[in-house]
């Protein structure tokens, strides 16, 4: 019942941005960004879903047989999320590499001592 | 063969950048072949593009491995080229070899490099393909490319003060407006099952589900976190003043127009909403709100880059005011501005970057000043950038505002909305802020008393006043020419952005957009203008001369200087009062006073939201968000 | 032979020539009514010619701090943008230059001469100058929001469902429908724009900007010989220049068909204005600080303009 993933992505959505708008941690806001990652990514799996449906590999011979559009989930949003999955990644190492160099270079890693630019 | 060429543009710009990192690291000089080359190849090609493109009126399609659309459906990822993201990727191009030739000077002396260029052919080659594509999954891809290379060349420099804290800032609030987009692609994906724009353009003409809805709204808000509106901008103030000049320059006319071109796609192309008045009413809305809060923060400012960087804002928000309006002279001129604000606020930043780059990095306000008699270039440089914003004729910032104000006030006056005159008062008012920020820059940088320290500055190297000679000449011949330019080079794209019937035939087979029910928005009145700069400055400029050559022919001690000895200082004492002089610059934050202190309460409100915690900013961007859904789902059903 | 003519349009009339004969003789006409004004007997009509032919013999001293460019190109400047603006607007029913500039386009000109005098007062490089350009500057944003909402006014009332912006057409339909001062919806309006002219110009109590006995003259302070005189030269203009847009734009129902009485009569009604907007409250009132100016002109004055503005744009 794919209801559940949504439910669950929207979840995991918020959460994220409730981590994201709230904690002091810079850490905490990183893995805030990380969730709500996750949440988008279970979205765009869930979008694939066939009830019944099996993995798509097949036959050309199956295919012009004129099998039912069931037969397998669709393969794109697998590609999508695979792509979206080392964007993430990526998203991570660097925003970690930053507060590691903060942390040397401020002395912490608390929002409220990372302000010299503002106004 | 031609058609091959947009993804090759791409493609050799990221091949570039592998063979810089991969041969670069050591050598300067091949380093540097091999990234001009690369530039003026591959501007080369987008160039080349222009004739069939703009010149004829085609569009190119480009399937990529040839994998075309079976059944009616699209399967490959597809590359469409039409004049609309054609006109941005040149914006692109030219910057970016602009700014190319100014970073041999100005980043000589740094370590890393390999690195620098590499990221920058990047930061470039994501933005050509930005333009260029035309499948949505693709267009997330390569603004996700963008903002890591935007991120890691912002925080480049890594010993300078913030660097590292904007490069953050800049990370998460652009990873939020990514995920955003990213869950309006899920959403689209879920409804219609393609990703192709000019497919998903005639499957969304029946009109909008509560799914497609809430994507729409997630995608504008998205590519409005791109774009740097208000109140997603906070980021961008702090990237420019920490980045390097030569990608304050980039990140400024190129980056914030890529959000722009990714709303006008999707508004415009992909939705098919903007002749909806809500649709009008809020884009507006946030232009014009966005038009204010950058020019009154950009008042109050101490650091040079930073006041620059809200400029960069505010006028961005004339392009998105323009190309919300929804009619055919608004979205004229807001890529007619798009256009102009990439040439003078490139000038500007490579003008802050050689005062930077020669005082040895300093950039407050109240520590420069006089500096128009050690490096005289680069003030007159300036002197035609700020002309140039602040919208002085002939320069090309006031045509294309011009252009603006009539598509605001014809709008106003054909719906009879007493909105859209407000819209055009508040444009009309900030273009008269800026010109006061920038006398406040131009007195407190280059005129004024030279002090202490800046004694011995000198000019910047040639290699630095090069790009900012070709970008004042550009300024300059833009606005005496703007006729021919906005006719001729504009109007081709403002008609393909309204033009989706010929943009989904290219794509997917003559006929489709006719069978899927898919017609065009009727597009109203094109371009008005009596304004003849041609003459106005060949007069001009006669009678400058004559009335030059009959003041300096009268009688001036020209040359003889009496200098104080200070032996004998008493002869002259009594025009000193006896005392000597004394350093009294009038510096950045002693400037338009009376402005600052009727202002004292906004102000007070403005510094507290501009907290520097990123946390507030990332509220600013939910709030923000939630408001653009609520709107729509309110009142577009 | 077009060129000719356009040349005889530029330097004689009504660009430069006749901006300045009767720039300088409204600025007699002034300085000799407020003596009268404050009892007393005044300088002699004649006496800011005089001014002017006495600067233009004396010796140019450059300051050593000062950008030399600059410092010479700013009067100049300012005296030749002053000269075409008068162009554009029309005279009864003559317009020099018809349809080449609109009401916006002459804002934007009429923002050089400004500009011109913040770049000289900037080159000197005199902190009293740099004061008095950045008192400049504000008075100048002060009064960009009534003047903008003025035009826009003019515009809407004059066009009905497409806003007119050019000056020749607002003129016409005056000559029709009688001066645009008889609708008592515009007058506020006017009113503003009355306002809106001494501030212009730069005399008391908008003067903050080139406060003679505060900031010795503000930006006008290195200043000597012929770059000053073209300076002086280039307020006086600017009276002119400023009464004939409000001529133009609210009591242009005039129309004699010849154009030598035309100009006559509105160098006759200019003179009108000006004794009502620069003279009379020059004459009462003291200097304005510079943040009740602004205040002024962002409350009360753009509150009279937005009158007149709703009031039109609900069609009355």
């Amino acid at each position: 019942m794919t209801i559940f993933n949504y439910i669950a992505c929207i979840l995991l959505i918020v959460l994220g941005l409730y981590a994201v708008c709230t904690q002091k941690n810079l850490l905490k806001t990183i893995i805030g960004l990380s969730i709500i990652d996750y949440g988008v990514n279970l979205l765009i799996v869930s979008t694939g879903f066939n009830d019944g449906g099996s993995v798509p590999i097949y036959q050309m011979s199956d295919l012009l047989n004129g099998v039912s559009a069931q037969f397998f989930v669709d393969p794109v949003p697998q590609a999508l999320t695979l792509t979206s999955i080392v964007i993430g990644a990526c998203v991570n190492a660097m925003s970690l590499a930053i507060v590691v160099m903060i942390k040397k270079k401020y002395g912490s890693i608390n929002v409220d001592d990372v302000r010299r630019l503002r106004g | 063969m031609i058609q091959h060429f947009p993804v090759l543009a791409v493609m050799g710009m990221f091949l570039g950048a592998f063979l810089i990192e991969i041969f670069g690291s050591k050598n300067a000089a091949v380093r540097n072949a091999i990234s001009f080359i690369t530039f003026t190849v591959v501007a080369g090609l987008v160039y080349a593009l222009v004739k069939p493109i703009i010149i004829d009126g085609g569009v190119i399609a480009y399937w990529m491995g040839n994998w075309e659309p079976v059944a009616g459906y699209a399967i490959g990822i597809g590359y469409e080229v039409d004049a609309l993201g054609l006109v941005f990727a040149i914006i692109a191009i030219t910057a970016f070899w602009i700014s190319n030739l100014y970073s041999f000077g100005y980043m000589k002396g740094e370590h890393h490099l390999g690195h620098y260029y590499t990221l920058f052919m990047m930061l470039c080659g994501s933005i050509l393909g930005f333009c260029m594509t035309g499948d949505l999954f693709n267009m997330y891809i390569m603004v996700e490319i963008m903002t890591f290379s935007a991120v890691a060349l912002t925080g480049f420099i890594t010993e300078k003060d913030g660097a590292l804290e904007a490069a953050l800032k800049y990370l998460v609030l652009c990873s939020l407006g990514s995920g955003f987009i990213l869950t309006g692609i899920a959403l689209i994906y879920l409804q219609c099952h393609t990703l192709n724009i000019a497919q998903l353009a005639s499957m969304l003409s029946g009109g909008l589900t509560p799914t497609t809805l809430l994507a729409f709204a997630l995608t504008v808000a998205g590519f409005g976190v791109k774009s740097f509106m208000v109140p997603f901008h906070t980021p961008l103030a702090d990237a420019h003043a920490v980045a390097p000049s030569p990608i304050s320059m980039v990140l400024s006319g190129v980056v914030t127009k890529a959000g722009v071109y990714g709303m006008i796609r999707c508004i415009y192309i992909m939705f098919r909403a903007m002749d909806l008045t809500q649709m009008q009413i809020i884009i507006t809305a946030f232009g014009a709100v966005t038009m204010f809060v950058g020019v009154s923060m950009a008042l109050a400012q101490h650091d040079f880059k930073r006041l620059l960087a809200f400029h960069s804002i505010s006028q961005v928000g004339y392009i998105i005011t323009a190309a919300g309006l929804g009619t055919a002279l608004g979205l004229t001129g807001g890529i007619f501005h798009a256009m102009n604000h990439m040439l003078f606020k490139g000038l500007l930043f490579l003008a802050a970057g050689a005062v930077l780059h020669q005082t040895g990095g300093v950039t407050n306000l109240d520590k420069l000043g006089g500096l128009s008699k050690r490096m005289p270039h680069t003030t007159v440089c300036f002197l035609f950038g700020a002309a140039a914003i602040s919208g002085l004729p002939p320069f090309n910032g006031f045509a294309s505002k011009w252009l603006i104000y009539q598509a605001a006030y014809t709008k106003a006056a054909e719906t009879g909305n007493f909105y859209y005159l407000i819209i055009t008062i508040t444009a009309l008012v900030v273009s008269v802020m800026t010109l006061a920020s920038f006398v406040k820059i131009a007195q407190a940088v280059f005129f004024g008393q030279l002090s202490e320290e800046n004694k011995d500055v000198k000019e910047a190297p040639a290699i630095m006043l090069v790009p900012m000679y070709i970008l004042a000449a550009l300024c300059l011949l833009t606005g005496i020419f703007y006729r021919p330019i906005a006719a001729d080079f504009i109007l081709p794209a403002v008609r393909s952005a309204v033009d989706v019937v010929k943009y989904i035939d290219v794509m997917m087979g003559e006929g489709y957009a006719a069978a899927a029910g898919v017609y065009n928005m009727a597009v109203s009145n094109v371009m008005v203008s009596s304004w003849s700069p041609i003459v106005y400055l060949i007069l001009f400029v006669t009678v400058f001369i004559a009335a030059f050559i009959v003041i300096l022919g009268s009688k001036s001690d020209r040359g003889a200087t009496v200098e104080v000895d200070p032996k004998n200082a008493m002869k002259h004492s009594n025009f000193f009062s006896g005392e000597e002089a004394v350093y009294s610059h009038v510096g950045g934050s002693d400037m338009l006073w009376g402005y600052k202190y009727d202002f004292k309460p906004y102000y007070r409100v403005m510094e507290e939201l501009h907290s520097g915690r990123v946390t507030d900013y990332c509220n600013m961007v939910v709030i923000a968000t939630a408001i653009i859904v609520v709107f729509m789902f309110m009142f577009m059903r | 032979m077009t060129i000719l003519r356009y040349l005889f349009y530029i330097l004689v009339f009504p660009g430069a020539l006749f901006t300045i004969a009767v720039g300088l003789f409204m600025a007699g006409i002034d300085r000799k009514v407020i003596a009268h004004m404050q009892k007393r007997v005044g300088p002699p009509l004649r006496q800011p010619m005089y001014d002017f032919f006495k600067l233009l013999g004396k010796e140019t001293i450059i300051p050593a701090k000062a950008n030399r460019a600059a410092f010479l190109a700013a009067p100049v400047l300012s005296f030749v943008s002053l000269c075409f603006i008068m162009l554009f607007i029309p005279i009864f029913g003559f317009t020099a230059i018809n349809g080449a500039a609109d009401m916006i386009v002459i804002l934007y000109l009429v923002t050089i001469p400004g500009a011109a005098l913040i770049i000289g007062g900037a080159s000197s490089g005199s902190p009293f100058a740099s004061i008095g350009i950045s008192r400049e500057m504000v008075t100048m944003m002060a009064y960009e929001l009534p003047f903008v909402l003025v035009l826009l006014t003019v515009a809407k009332k004059v066009g009905g469902d497409q806003l007119v912006f050019n000056l020749s057409l607002v003129s016409d339909y005056q000559a029709v429908n009688g001066s645009l001062l008889s609708h008592w919806s515009m007058i506020p309006a006017a009113l503003a724009m009355l306002l809106v002219i001494p501030a212009e110009v730069g005399t008391q109590p908008f003067d903050v900007a080139e406060a003679e006995n505060e900031i010795c003259e503000g930006p006008l302070v290195e200043y000597s010989g012929s770059p000053l005189a073209l300076f002086k030269l280039s307020i006086n203009m600017k009276m002119i220049i400023m009464t004939g847009l409000f001529t133009s734009m609210f009591l242009g129902g005039i129309r004699t068909g010849f154009v030598a009485l035309d100009a006559l009569l509105f160098v006759i009604i200019c003179i009108a204005v000006m004794l009502v907007s620069i003279t009379t409250i020059h004459a009462v009132t003291a200097r304005l600080k510079i943040e009740h100016l602004f205040k002024f002109y962002w409350t009360v004055v753009a509150g009279l303009a937005l009158v007149s503005t709703i009031l039109v744009w609900i069609g009355m």
